[in-house]
Parts: C-alpha cells; structure tokens; sequence
C-alpha cells in the first residue's frame, strides 16, 4: 500500500517535470547541433578565403587556429557561437586582404 | 482519438488537484487509530493478585534451626498442612542410594515463611504447597497429565522425579500417565445430577466454594453452564469422571467439573476448547496455584475469565460485535489507488500535450517544399558556374559551394528549416557575388532561378 503511494506521487513528480525539462533539453540539443553546424559552415568557409588569399595575414590565422581548436574539442553551444565568430572575423580578415 | 483526448487537457488540473486532496485525505486519516477487534474482553484472568492475602492460609513453619534438625532426623519431612504426595516406588527408583532428604512444606506460606523454609540447607528438595525445587533447579508441570495430577490430587511425582533426576544426573524414567479415571457409580451421579437439573451447580462436600462467580460466568458462558464442585481428591486413585456421563445427560451444555484446584471442561467443542483453556489457564498461573492455597472460588474466576478472552479473541464461532458502517473506513484502502488512478491521468494528459508544445515552438516539423528546392536550384547553378569560373571568381564560388554543402548536411541532420535557409542565403550572397565578379548576370541566382523555376 505504500508503494502504491510512493508511485503515485514519483508518477506525479514526473508528470511535473517531464513536460516542463523534456522539450528544454530538446531545444538546447538543438540550439547547439544548429550552432555547430553554422560554425563548421563559417570554418569552411574561412579556409577557402585563406586559401584564395594572395598573401598571409598572421591575425586571421590566429583567429582560424582558434576556431578550429574550439571545433576540435565539440563544446557546447556558447564554444559553437564563439568557434563562428572567430571563423567569420578570419573570413572577414581574408577577404579584406583578397579585395586590396 | 488523440484529438478527442486533446479537449479534455484542462481535465488533468481536476486530476491534479484530486490526487491532492486524497492524499491529504489520507494523511489526516492516519492520525485515527483503526482498530479491529472483536471487543475487550471485560474480565482478565487473574487470581486476586491485587488483594495478597487470598491465597494465604492460617499455617506456618517453625524456625529454620528446628526444621534443619528435623531434615537431619528424618529423611522425609512433612510439616504440618503439607499436602504433595507422590508415588513412592517410583521416586525411590530414581533416587536409588543417593542421600536424599525432602522437605515438604504446606501451601499457602506468606513470603517470610517461604525464604525459611528455603534457608534450610541440609534438604535435597523443597516442595512447598505443590512447587517442587532443589538445588538451583524449579520443576514445573508442562503436559495436562502432570497438571491434572499436581492440581487434583496434589500428586507430584511427576515434577519430584524431573527433579531429581537432574539432581543426581540420572536418566530420567519413562512418565507413566500418572492418574488413571474410573466411572463415576450410580449414586454419586445421581447426587450431581439432581443438583445439576435444580441449581446448575454441585458443590461436593469439603469444596472451598460456596457459590459460583455470577459476572465471570456470564462473560464466560452467555447460555449458561452447569459446574460440579468436587474437592481436593485423595491422591493414588482414580479420579471419578464426571464428564462424559454428565455430557450424555445435558448434550449442548457447557459442564465444568473442578477437582480442587483442576478443571475439565466438558460440552460443546470441547475437543478443541478443553485442552486450549487448561493449557492457557495452566500455563499462565501454575506458579501461583502450586504455591498458594487459594479457594475453588477463586480459581474458578479466573478460569471463566480465562475461557471469557478465548471466546473475545474469536477463536470460536461467536458472531462480530456490531460496527456501525464507516465509508471511510471502507474507502481507505481504495485512496492509494484512486491517488495513483490521477497521478497516472494527469501524466497522461501532460505527455499528450509535449507534441503541442513542440508545434507552438520555434521550430516547425512540417519543413517547407521551398527549402529543398532552393537547395537543388543552387547547386545545379553552382555547377554551371564551375565551368566558367575563373581565378577571381573562384574563391566566392568555393565559399558558395562550402556553404550549399553545409546546407544539405543541415537539411539530413534534420536541423531547423531557418537555420538551412540562413546557409543557403550564405551561399546565394556568394554565388551573386560569384556570378558579379564573372560579369554574367543570368548567372545571378535571383535571374537564374527565376528562368529554372518557370
């Protein structure tokens, strides 16, 4: 009879949490393999810009380096964002130097 | 069916609160105490421990020096009073040429006199009243044969040679039964009977009994019982049994027949109620009934007390006391269920509405046709452009390529539809930048997939 009422209530306690974590772990899920793949896009396209690139420049590898090891070691969504974000300034770097 | 179930959603608020209140409701509960009985029994078995002095008769020891060289002068002594007997041939068997001396005492001793009789050292065995003990040793009765002859008779040969035996670490004799019935003859039934039918009560001459206890009888036996009062048997012969042919005379009637301080129970279930009171009865109190010298009329009260609980403890076929109906008490058991019963309905009811929420959400599952489509018209401009790229238009076209592809592992990873639509705007800018760089302005995708799509 006891069990019925720890059940009962473990049953209840889920019904209360699950809905609520259940789709909030499913949007981090996503907001980090979406934030993964916009990095890897930004990554790829940075090295084809130094590729193109007609001379080095030294910051935007630093910065593509940086990316690249931020990819390597697959963090969440924050190292996703800011993996992007030093990928694009590199690509930014790269095609500056391209157009002078 | 899952949308039917849909209107009922805000029903799991009801379930919610429901499991609440019974589980509230249960808590509360537990504070009374649910007892299930069959009633207290309104007497308790018990020999008038209150009032010291029942059980104590008008005799005494002399000092412990004089009993000490009495115990010296005889093997056997018996103070006066004393009442144990025993069979002597088979105590004498046991004790063979062992020095033995015995002291019996009469029953009835008030403490003083007992812790004398106990101080005289030089006797092997002590038996005060029918209490047999020696040494560090105290003999007690343990089977209804051995009761029967401690109690009717004051016999205690069966205890005295336990006892000794284990005093002089010898094997102990095979029990013989110790006490052997006889029918009871004509006349002195005829006596009981008479009585039986007039009062419901024989009370022999030389019974300490002058009436039975009115109160514990009626708690006892509610129909009524008929009691034969017999004292004390001499010990050595067979008893006069009474039972069977009082049974034969009054079927369906409850007989007690006391031998001074014994009790049969004839009658009704007396198969399995006989032995269970004697065995109860003796069990509980031999300590005192050996020890003491209490009137018939006191055990007898005790006795009726003692078949009185039996009887409330619903051993026997007596109906419940009425209880007037709780439907509390009948729901309880129902409560956890029923709490489980809407903690489950709740649950069911939140889990069917996680898809909802996940349709209110950011990102919606039905992806439009759109997407994919864009995604081919791209890439296919992606491969015209290839062949007539040239050294300054190649990096944006490698960059628009990059991001086509990031687009299709997006789109079979099942991301978001935004997020594809963010890279394929990536790889459109590029291809436009592409498609400028090279001077071809049908390469434009805007140009381009207008013609591909029309």
């Amino acid at each position: 009879m006891v069990a019925v009422w720890v059940l009962g209530g473990a049953v209840l306690l889920a019904a209360g949490f699950v809905p609520v974590f259940l789709p909030r772990l499913r949007a981090r899920r996503w907001r980090r393999r979406v934030a993964w793949s916009t990095a890897r896009a930004a990554i790829a396209s940075a090295v084809i810009s130094r590729d193109a690139a007609p001379c080095r420049v030294p910051e935007a590898e630093v910065l593509l380096t940086r990316a690249q090891w931020l990819a390597a070691h697959r963090g969440g969504a924050a190292a996703a964002r800011s993996a992007a974000a030093y990928a694009q300034r590199a690509d930014r770097l790269w095609r500056d130097a391209a157009d002078a | 069916m899952l949308s039917r179930l849909w209107h009922w959603r805000p029903l799991r608020w009801v379930f919610l609160g429901a499991a609440v209140v019974l589980l509230i409701t249960f808590l509360v509960v537990q504070r009374q105490s649910i007892e299930v009985s069959y009633g207290r029994s309104p007497t308790l078995a018990t020999l008038a421990e209150v009032d010291t002095s029942v059980g104590l008769a008008d005799v005494t020891v002399p000092t412990v020096e004089e009993m000490t060289a009495l115990v010296e002068a005889d093997p056997v002594v018996r103070l006066p009073g004393a009442i144990a007997t025993w069979d002597e041939q088979r105590v004498q068997e046991v004790i063979g040429d062992a020095e033995v001396r015995i002291l019996v005492a009469p029953p009835g001793l008030d403490e003083d006199a007992r812790d004398r009789v106990r101080a005289v050292e030089n006797a092997t065995v002590r038996v005060i009243g029918t209490q047999v003990s020696g040494g560090i040793y105290e003999a007690l009765s343990s089977t209804l044969p051995e009761w029967r002859a401690q109690f009717a008779t004051a016999d205690v040969t069966g205890p005295l040679v336990t006892l000794l035996a284990a005093l002089l670490d010898t094997p102990e004799p095979d029990h013989d039964p110790p006490l052997a019935w006889r029918d009871p003859t004509a006349a002195e039934l005829a006596a009981v009977v008479d009585d039986l039918r007039d009062t419901d009560v024989h009370i022999a001459p030389g019974a300490t009994l002058t009436e039975v206890p009115a109160e514990a009888a009626a708690h006892a036996f509610p129909g009524g019982a008929k009691y034969v009062v017999l004292p004390r048997q001499p010990a050595g012969e067979p008893l006069p049994h009474y039972g069977p042919a009082l049974v034969a005379e009054f079927p369906d009637t409850p007989i007690m027949v006391m031998y001074g301080s014994w009790i049969e129970y004839h009658g009704p279930q007396a198969e399995d109620f006989a032995e269970l009171a004697a065995v109860s009865f003796y069990t509980q109190l031999d300590g005192r009934l050996s020890r003491y010298d209490y009137p018939q009329e006191n055990v007898l009260h005790a006795f009726l007390a003692q078949v009185a609980d039996i009887r409330y403890a619903g051993l026997f076929d007596r109906p419940l006391p009425y209880e007037p109906f709780d439907p509390l008490r009948v729901a309880l058991p129902a409560l956890p269920w029923l709490f489980a019963a809407c903690a489950g309905g709740f649950l069911a009811l939140s889990v069917r509405s996680w898809p909802a929420h996940r349709r209110r959400g950011a990102w919606p599952e039905l992806r439009p046709a759109g997407t994919r489509a864009l995604l081919t018209g791209l890439s296919a401009l992606a491969v015209e452009m290839s062949l007539l790229a040239d050294q300054r238009s190649n990096p944006a076209l490698a960059r628009g390529i990059s991001a086509l592809q990031a687009a299709r592992t997006a789109l079979d990873d099942g991301l978001p539809d935004s997020h594809v639509r963010t890279l394929l705007t990536d790889a459109r800018n590029e291809l436009d930048q592409a498609a400028r760089t090279m001077g071809f302005d049908f390469f434009r995708p805007h140009h381009y997939l207008k013609d591909a799509l029309s």
